[in-house]
């Protein structure tokens, strides 16, 4: 093996993987085609998904507070797991009141963000419907998503309740406290910001500013379709497995 | 006859005294700045698993909130440790085999210094995101934390460091090229072709939020894959032989092993994005690729290993044989474990459990450090002049290790196994299979303590002799008892520049 052909070797074995597995796929994925409508009064249209909220600056916070490393945001498709069927994490079940609206994932659903918060494990539950999941559980209730995003930030495990298979399930989070995003002030100052929370007498706690933009945001994951309907060709809602 | 040998043998050993006293400074600095962060790394390791299972621990400092000590702690483990020894054993070992001293040491420390400044300035921005202002905000891309400005760097300080080893490389006296320079090569085109290709394709060139996170993980499972392994691989190729007094095995398995890794290696990395809506092909490649990790690993291993065989006592005897072989076995576990958690029903349970991260953990402390810790016990005394003070250490370090090693990996991969099952049963609500992981998570949680306390040994040793406090004999300390027999050779031939055959 002279050294021309060692060279040569290793910028053939690591040449063609790049191009297959970097080059090509990022310069695909940076202008894909959008998705048309194929049926109804939409049809040959372009969808063009909504967000609101401060969506990339309260992403950059999500990664920056390391929440990626316990929560994911991905309903993966059938064949790597059965996201789509665990309760409201792909989108609401039919009800009286709304279409069936689980998905998995589309690559819309990152738009706005830098980077697509895919997420390393989950050891708490998957975020990627998180806004309209909270909008569902606290109906009737004298809460915004908002409010209880606060309150679970700034102390997961005495707030208002985690919900799941419509049952209330209190102080059950592991989700560490992120009580740095919060700061207390005199009561006097704090306006109408205070967290409704048990304070010492005078004390109020009120967000700050990153608390605000990662709130918003968190509030912005709806990755379902309620009011706006999905393309054909994103709206990959597979038949639930009957009960055992 | 005789006088012309031993004339030659003394030219030989005042030539690696040369090259060994040319590389003190930088090798020195490497190792021993590298083992204070595996230190801090591992306490960090050890506040990250305890966050898991008890939310609340020192939930007093932001700068130690949950997500952050995950990043900073893998970040110091891959940047800070493992990144430095390897440095040190690669310009350290390419000098060597190239039989040429080194003669730009005061750049490379320059260089290190400026590597370590880009590390704790990385770490700073990790954990001060928020509370140190916008000069210290870290990228929050996983695999990728440190902001886009700290890879600049790091990259220009590793071409100033490797550069000069390419160089006596080059300007070596013809001859034979070994099995180690192979790897060491490779691993030196590698990094910075990985390392340019990252940073352009996540921080500059505005494409995709999924390709970058899917090209963040592709330079995460690369760095470990084309540039930790076959340095790790590089020290084992050259202390097998070297401790035994044999040649490598064999030279076609060793052909078939580095080229084997080469094809392989690679595609790793975007098996974490399976199910993502990326083209699916990427996360496949990914997973196709950590399960034929395999193939270089029982390659290498049954090499080395059939290198060693027959000299049980050499293994049992020298510090260094004990840490590379347990490393090489290990890199066949790894290979084993990496096929049974990448593969199709594999994938679906480890992809976002604790097996993962058991996985990470076997390839870098198991593989990558065993091999290091090996290479750091031969190559210290010989650029310091002195030999390890205590043998006792040693044996601490390296039996705490492996125990502190083995309970993280076990834990956290039939944890993640059960996590895993649990998450995916849907006839269990969520939080089953998060409780079931939280107990695992107790385990590893010890088993950073046992690793911390095996690293203090190590840091400790490894300080005293930076600090020239090491024996002064010609006797390398061996893990025995009586000195009456050597793996280096006979009495009287050991000196402290290396053994007489190179």
């Amino acid at each position: 093996m002279t050294f021309k052909s060692f060279i040569f070797g290793l910028l053939a074995s690591f040449g063609l993987p790049w191009l297959a597995v970097v080059v090509f796929p990022f310069s695909k994925m940076r202008a894909l085609e959008p998705a048309k409508f194929e049926e109804g009064d939409r049809k040959g249209l372009a969808y063009s998904p909504m967000r609101d909220g401060r969506v990339n600056e309260g992403s950059k916070i999500y990664g920056q507070e390391g929440c990626y490393h316990c929560h994911t945001q991905l309903i993966r498709p059938t064949y790597a797991g059965p996201d789509v069927h665990r309760d409201e994490w792909a989108g609401l079940r039919l009800t009286a009141d709304n279409p069936d609206t689980r998905r998995e994932t589309v690559p819309t659903d990152y738009d706005g963000e830098d980077v697509a918060h895919i997420g390393l494990g989950r050891v708490g539950p998957d975020l990627s419907n998180l806004g309209r999941r909270l909008d569902h559980y606290l109906k009737g209730r004298d809460l915004t998503p908002e409010t209880w995003l606060y309150l679970h930030l700034y102390s997961p495990r005495t707030n208002a309740g985690y919900v799941e298979n419509d049952q209330e399930i209190h102080s059950h989070s592991t989700c560490p406290s992120k009580s740095g995003l919060f700061k207390e002030i005199p009561a006097v100052q704090a306006g109408g910001q205070a967290l409704p929370l048990y304070t010492p007498e005078g004390v109020a706690v009120i967000p700050t500013d990153r608390a605000r933009a990662l709130v918003s945001y968190l509030a912005s994951l709806k990755k379902d379709t309620l009011g706006a309907p999905l393309p054909e060709a994103y709206n990959l809602n597979p038949t639930a497995p009957t009960k055992e | 006859m005789a006088e012309t040998t031993s004339n030659a043998d003394s030219l030989d050993v005042d030539l690696r005294a040369t090259i060994d006293r040319s590389l003190r400074h930088p090798v020195m600095f490497f190792f021993s700045s590298g083992a204070v962060w595996l230190a801090l790394s591992i306490i960090l390791g050890l506040i990250a698993s305890a966050k898991k299972h008890a939310p609340d621990f020192l939930s007093c400092f932001s700068f130690l909130d949950a997500g952050k000590v995950d990043a900073a702690h893998m970040s110091t483990l891959t940047y800070g440790w493992g990144a430095q020894a390897a440095f040190g054993m690669l310009i350290w070992l390419m000098a060597r085999l190239s039989r040429k001293e080194c003669t730009a040491s005061g750049i490379i420390l320059v260089a290190g210094h400026v590597w370590n400044a880009a590390v704790a300035y990385g770490v700073l921005c990790i954990m001060g995101s928020g509370s140190l202002g916008p000069w210290f905000e870290s990228s929050g891309i996983a695999g990728m934390e440190f902001p886009g400005g700290v890879w600049v760097v790091l990259l220009v300080s590793f071409i100033l460091i490797s550069i000069w080893s390419l160089i006596q490389f080059q300007v070596r006296d013809a001859g034979h090229v070994y099995v180690s320079q192979w790897y060491l090569l490779a691993a030196m085109l590698w990094l910075p072709w990985i390392m340019v290709t990252a940073w352009l394709f996540v921080f500059v060139f505005d494409g995709s939020p999924l390709m970058a996170t899917g090209i963040a993980s592709w330079f995460k499972g690369t760095v470990f894959a084309l540039f930790f392994l076959p340095v790790a691989l590089a020290s084992a190729y050259y202390l097998a032989p070297k401790v035994t007094g044999r040649p490598v095995y064999s030279y076609n398995i060793a052909l078939f092993g580095f080229w084997s890794l080469a094809v392989i290696g690679p595609w790793v990395g975007m098996q974490k994005l399976a199910g993502a809506p990326i083209p699916q092909f990427l996360p496949a490649a990914g997973a196709a690729a950590m399960v034929m990790i395999l193939i270089p690993a029982l390659s290498v291993g049954v090499n080395i290993l059939r290198t060693v065989q027959g000299h049980g006592k050499a293994i049992a005897l020298s510090p260094s044989m004990r840490f590379t072989a347990s490393g090489i076995v290990l890199f066949v576990g790894y290979g084993v474990l990496s096929f049974a958690l990448n593969n199709n029903i594999g994938l679906k349970v480890s992809q976002f459990s604790y097996a993962g991260y058991g996985l990470d953990i076997l390839g870098l402390y198991g593989v990558f450090s065993l091999c290091a810790f090996g290479a750091i016990y031969f190559i210290v005394p010989r650029i310091t002049r002195r030999e390890w003070l205590s043998r006792r250490f040693i044996r601490w370090h390296f039996y705490l290790s492996l125990y502190g090693l083995a309970s993280i990996v076990i834990c956290a991969v039939v944890g993640g196994v059960f996590q895993g099952q649990g998450t995916e049963d849907l006839t269990q609500p969520f939080l089953t299979g998060a409780r079931r992981a939280a107990a695992y998570g107790w385990g590893i949680t010890l088993a950073w303590g046992f690793l911390l306390l095996a690293n203090l040994f190590f840091c400790l040793h490894l300080l005293l002799m930076w600090a020239r406090l090491g024996r002064r004999s010609s006797h390398p300390t061996l893990l025995n008892k009586h000195h009456s027999e050597s793996p280096h050779g006979p009495e009287g031939e050991v000196d402290n520049y290396g053994s007489a055959t190179i």
